[in-house]
């Protein structure tokens, strides 16, 4: 899953970064509105961490720009203005949540998960693929019971293809959501990690449960 | 009932009671007049006539005057036989003479009392009832000779047209006042309503305002009446209302993001830091980086408390005589060693005599915040020149500090002073101001009955300059 954090405040920017990226998101920062907006074009983002005074162009104006060009990323407005006024229009603007500052992180943390379910209209709690289940709070995998160990890219993998279960998911994909804006597309390093991740949750007696699509890319599916 | 305590109510009351008093003391007077008039005009005419009478019948034609000769003796008086009077001649113990045509078979009437006055010579008037029906104003005249009377003359008139006339007039005031009242009533009304609309409209308006809508207006339709006054007193009242709270709206507003920031970054720094074990350098970091943040709030805190009990008055100034250069060149002393690691050339002029009055401390936070600012908005490799001056001739000590520093847009400059107001929109804090520097400047200057002011161009550096009178 990846986010981009839109805050001028480098600080508070910074313990975004690093807090979100230590759930296994992977973070983009953008300390202004044009910046934000660039980036927004540039790359695909599963959800938008937006200040509303920023400089250059103010955050209702970058949501704006965003729903203009017809993206529906969920957007966490995250600001101090905390009249009713400011939550309205923030919302109105086209928001899909608003937290003020300053915010206790693991509320933060819970509604970022709950705007990603909610985009991907999926249940709450674990994510479940035949005997294989991934919890998206506590970050614990387990195949048929038995507890599997991840690194941060593996488990971030995992979760968005268990997301997309049953459906083919690209490199490009799988570059945009679940590596930053430091990955080289021109590695194979995706390949490398499936390879890894395939290896990891296949327990000697269980069958194979992600599959390689030839020339397209990688489906998680049960084929019982 | 609501609509008998109001004012147009009342009013109306009032200008149909005074004005129905005015209408019945006029009626009652032409009434009056004009009745005493007409029967005074009816006396004056029979009496001419019974003179007349009385004349001819003393005449040397003597008692045997026929009727025929009293028609021929009014007809020389008057031209016509006048019509509707009547004559009657009686001889001195009262029995009926000569009788006017016109009275055919009826008598007027004549009391004891009457024949008593006449044989004494008196002249009655008096109003008989003739036939029951028609009043009749009689003159009764005795013809007297050689002092004795020898007969009495009756001359009547009929008063039908006088009492008709006047019956006539009291109707025509009987209908008349009451409806010019009620047409008055209506109109006074009208007028009221006309005249209060405003008022009511005010009264509106200030109502809404009392639930909080500071944006409302009254639409003034004429200025210059009293409650075109009122309504443009009252707007202008809540417009300063309106900006004023505005002011602090938007104070408040600035001072919660500006200590909310601080403690958002303090909280997330210590939740994210707290999330699992880290090595000690990133404790360390954690830590610095929180200390920076609760200095940073103390000084925003510091500088509030400032600027609130400036603002209540609170502040006392002390009045010392102080040689500005001297205290410009401390701070400049101060400062040469943050703006060579800037790299910034910091200068220092002064020229003349600089003497002010003042409070020491106050006066050197204002150049000392000028200062910082100037190298704080400056890059490396720039300038910022710190000058003191004295003029003679306007008997003012300025003081100027220059910078090459980033500039102010044109649109920005007027609302430099205000508190936590920022150039960029963006809240860069980088630069470590609290956003309060420039707002506790302009105070210091004002309690100093000095001025502050300020030019820049964009990309070229600013120049802010105070102006303080000089102590001789």
């Amino acid at each position: 899953m990846r986010i981009l954090v839109v805050e001028d405040e480098k600080k508070v920017a910074s313990f975004l970064k690093k807090g979100l990226e230590e759930e296994y998101y992977a973070v983009d920062c953008a300390y202004d509105g044009e910046e934000a907006l660039f980036m927004v074009e540039a790359n695909d983002y599963d959800l938008i961490l937006l200040d509303i005074m920023l400089p250059k162009i103010n955050g209702l104006e970058v949501l704006k720009g965003v729903r203009q060009r017809g993206l529906a990323i969920p957007v966490l407005m995250l600001t101090a203005k905390d009249s009713v006024e400011d939550v309205v229009k923030g919302l109105d603007a086209g928001g899909d949540d608003y937290l003020t500052k300053p915010f206790a992180f693991a509320e933060l943390l819970a509604r970022v998960r709950a705007l990603l379910r909610r985009k991907e209209r999926g249940p709450a709690g674990e994510l479940r693929v035949a005997d294989l289940v991934l919890d998206p709070v506590t970050h614990m995998v387990r195949r048929g019971g038995q507890e599997i160990d991840l690194t941060a890219k593996e488990y971030a993998l995992l979760e968005y293809l268990m997301r997309h279960a049953n459906r083919v998911v690209t490199r490009t994909m799988i570059s945009e959501h679940v590596w930053d804006y430091h990955f080289d597309p021109m590695t194979n390093v995706i390949d490398v990690y499936v390879n890894h991740l395939r290896r990891k949750i296949y327990l000697d007696s269980s069958q194979q449960l992600i599959h390689t699509v030839r020339g397209v890319g990688y489906m998680l599916q049960d084929r019982g | 009932m609501m609509l008998f305590k109001t004012i147009k109510f009342k009013m109306t009351l009032w200008y149909v009671v005074i004005l129905g008093i005015i209408l019945s003391c006029f009626s009652l007077f032409l009434y009056v007049t004009l009745a005493d008039s007409l029967y005074k005009g009816v006396d004056n005419k029979i009496r001419t006539m019974a003179e007349i009478v009385v004349s001819s019948t003393r005449s040397p034609l003597g008692a045997g005057t026929s009727m025929a000769d009293l028609d021929q003796v009014m007809t020389e008086h008057f031209g016509i036989r006048p019509l509707g009077r009547f004559i009657q001649i009686l001889d001195e113990s009262g029995r009926i003479g000569d009788r006017s045509t016109n009275l055919r078979d009826v008598q007027i009437p004549i009391s004891v009392q009457t024949m008593k006055a006449a044989s004494k010579g008196i002249i009655t008037f008096e109003t008989v009832q003739v036939m029951g029906k028609y009043s009749l104003r009689v003159v009764t005249m005795p013809i007297i000779e050689n002092e004795k009377m020898i007969g009495i003359v009756q001359v009547g008139s009929s008063l039908e047209g006088v009492e008709e006339a006047l019956q006539q007039l009291l109707l025509i005031l009987l209908i008349a006042v009451p409806a010019l009242l009620l047409v008055a009533s209506a109109g006074g009304l009208f007028l009221a309503n006309k005249a209060l609309k405003p008022v009511d409209a005010i009264t509106q308006i200030a109502r809404r305002i009392g639930s909080g809508d500071l944006s409302q207006r009254i639409r003034i339709k004429r200025v210059n009446d009293e409650l075109g006054r009122l309504a443009s007193t009252f707007n202008e009242m809540i417009a300063k209302l309106e900006k004023s709270f505005r002011q602090v709206k938007r104070f408040t507003a600035d001072a919660s993001h500006e200590l909310k920031t601080p403690l958002t970054i303090l909280r997330g720094e210590v939740e994210v830091g707290l999330k699992k074990k880290r090595g000690v350098k990133e404790y360390q970091q954690i830590l610095a980086s929180n200390l920076e943040e609760i200095n940073r709030m103390s000084r925003i805190v510091e500088d509030l408390l400032t600027l609130s009990r400036a603002d209540m008055g609170e502040l006392t100034m002390e009045r010392e005589e102080i040689e500005l250069s001297a205290l410009a060149r401390e701070v400049w002393r101060d400062l040469r060693l943050l703006a060579k690691k800037k790299r910034i050339q910091l200068k220092f002029m002064d020229n003349g005599f600089t003497g002010v009055e003042g409070d020491p401390l106050f006066l050197r936070q204002l150049i000392l915040n000028l200062t910082e600012n100037g190298l704080k908005y400056t890059r490396a490799g720039g300038e910022v020149a710190v000058r003191v001056k004295g003029d003679r001739d306007q008997g003012v000590v300025r003081l100027l500090v220059t910078d090459t520093g980033v500039g102010i847009p044109q649109k920005d400059l007027k609302r430099i002073f205000d508190r936590f107001y920022r150039v960029d929109g963006a809240r860069s804090r980088e630069t470590g101001g609290t956003g309060l520097g420039l707002s506790i400047c302009q105070w210091i200057v004002q309690a100093h009955e000095g001025r502050i002011a300020v030019e820049s161009k964009v990309g070229k550096g600013s120049t802010f300059t105070v102006t303080l009178p000089m102590k001789d």
